[in-house]
């Protein structure tokens, strides 16, 4: 139940972040749709694989997918869906404890907060840029596939 | 002879200018410099010079434009207000796809660059109650009540108020985060005396999410691995100084009220 309502809450916070952010029309729907799904990947990744860290690269790397392919479609850069689709995973409560911490001169929660909330952004900041190299990968790929597939049918 | 050679020259520096504009919108907007940097050579490009340097960091943006002549045209941009608006990014983009594909003529282009610097936002009201809606939100997100969550939307129009009021009077980004978190807080703690929220540290949490650089201090890890370090290690100091700023204002404003310092 709880895991339901964290979802919905993930959709409403995309979509208010989008609004935020000046989105308009049928893609507000799809940044707040695909913060829920981002959301719920990482909720799975979590509960069946036992990792946080795991949860925030996997998810990201999905998040990235899912606004490169939104973003071919419907010819919009790809931060556009991407921005706030990674919204629910922004660490801002681990950044406000831990920058509460050093005020409060706790210095070994500070040190552990600090740890989780580097490993945290650390993951996520390699996943996006891990899917989009794949995708550059995939798509210099496909061109000389093409490009391979047009030389065959000249020379037949 | 002269005056054809003069008036090339001018040509040429005013459409570096334009090239520019479109630019220093993508990066007031919250562009990413590589994009910035992409967007300016392909449009330079396709309208015929023969090499565009261009070096962007957060705040600035410098080009070099060689012509086939052999004339070097220079332009500098320095930028200090971002707002993030991703409809402005979409529509550079979609001008300077259509400019790669055929380039516009001069008015043709100074409209279409008028027309995305006027491109009308959100209203102020669908804003405010962006904010609520958000707060709201992450309150019961990060495991807040019912009654967290409105306490926690009202907390958020709060922020708003205040936000428009600091970037009204010109304050600094920072003062600005701390004023908005120290009247959050008040906000909070004068809601949970009179019964309507519960448990502080959600409400406050929701509310964080609008101001906590999170978004900045993701994209600028990014930056770094991407090679732009300067601009990275940029976001990464104002990331850092604005989350301190955002604690400092509801430290003092819990050492304040004496509810014990979270």
């Amino acid at each position: 139940m709880t895991h339901a309502i964290q979802i919905a809450m993930a959709f409403l916070g995309s979509l208010g972040f989008a609004v935020m952010f000046h989105v308009k029309g049928i893609k507000l729907f799809f940044c707040g749709l695909g913060g829920a799904v981002t959301w719920a990947i990482f909720l799975g990744v979590k509960i069946f694989g036992d990792s946080i860290i795991g949860g925030f690269f996997i998810a990201t790397l999905s998040a990235s997918l899912i606004s490169e392919i939104l973003a071919r479609k419907i010819k919009a850069p790809v931060i556009m869906f991407l921005v706030p689709m990674l919204v629910p995973l922004i660490p801002g409560s681990d950044l406000y404890y831990t920058t509460s911490h050093l005020i409060n001169n706790r210095m070994q929660e500070f040190g552990s907060g600090l740890t989780l909330l580097l490993q945290k952004v650390g993951a996520m900041a390699f996943g996006i840029i891990l899917m989009a190299s794949f995708v550059q990968i995939f798509l210099y790929g496909k061109q000389s596939f093409l490009k391979g597939l047009m030389r065959l049918k000249k020379k037949t | 002879m002269d005056v054809a050679i003069n008036s090339t020259l001018e040509a040429n520096q005013k459409l570096l200018t334009y090239i520019m504009d479109l630019g220093e919108i993508l990066l007031k907007s919250g562009a990413e410099v590589n994009r910035v940097e992409d967007t300016v050579t392909r449009i330079g490009k396709a309208y015929g010079f023969c090499r565009v340097d261009v070096f962007s960091i957060t705040s600035s943006i410098v080009v070099s434009a060689h012509d086939p002549q052999g004339d070097v045209f220079t332009e500098t941009r320095r930028i200090t207000r971002y707002i993030t608006d991703l409809d402005k990014i979409e529509r550079v983009n979609r001008l300077s796809r259509k400019i790669c594909a055929k380039p516009l003529d001069e008015t043709e282009l100074l409209e279409a660059i008028d027309q995305i610097k006027n491109a009308e936002g959100y209203s102020e009201t669908a804003m405010f109650f962006t904010y609520g809606l958000i707060s709201a939100a992450f309150s019961i997100f990060f495991g807040g009540t019912f009654n967290d969550g409105i306490t926690a939307f009202l907390c958020g129009l709060v922020l708003r108020v205040v936000l428009r009021l600091g970037r009204k009077m010109d304050l600094q980004n920072i003062v600005i985060n701390f004023f908005t978190s120290a009247a959050v807080g008040i906000g909070a703690i004068v809601m949970i005396k009179m019964g309507l929220g519960q448990n502080m540290d959600k409400i406050i949490i929701g509310n964080i999410m609008l101001l906590i650089p999170g978004i900045l201090l993701t994209t600028s890890l990014r930056d770094m691995i991407n090679g732009d370090l300067v601009t990275g290690i940029m976001g990464l100091g104002d990331a850092i100084l604005r989350s301190l700023a955002i604690s400092f204002g509801f430290a003092v404003v819990m050492a304040w009220f004496g509810g014990g310092i979270i």
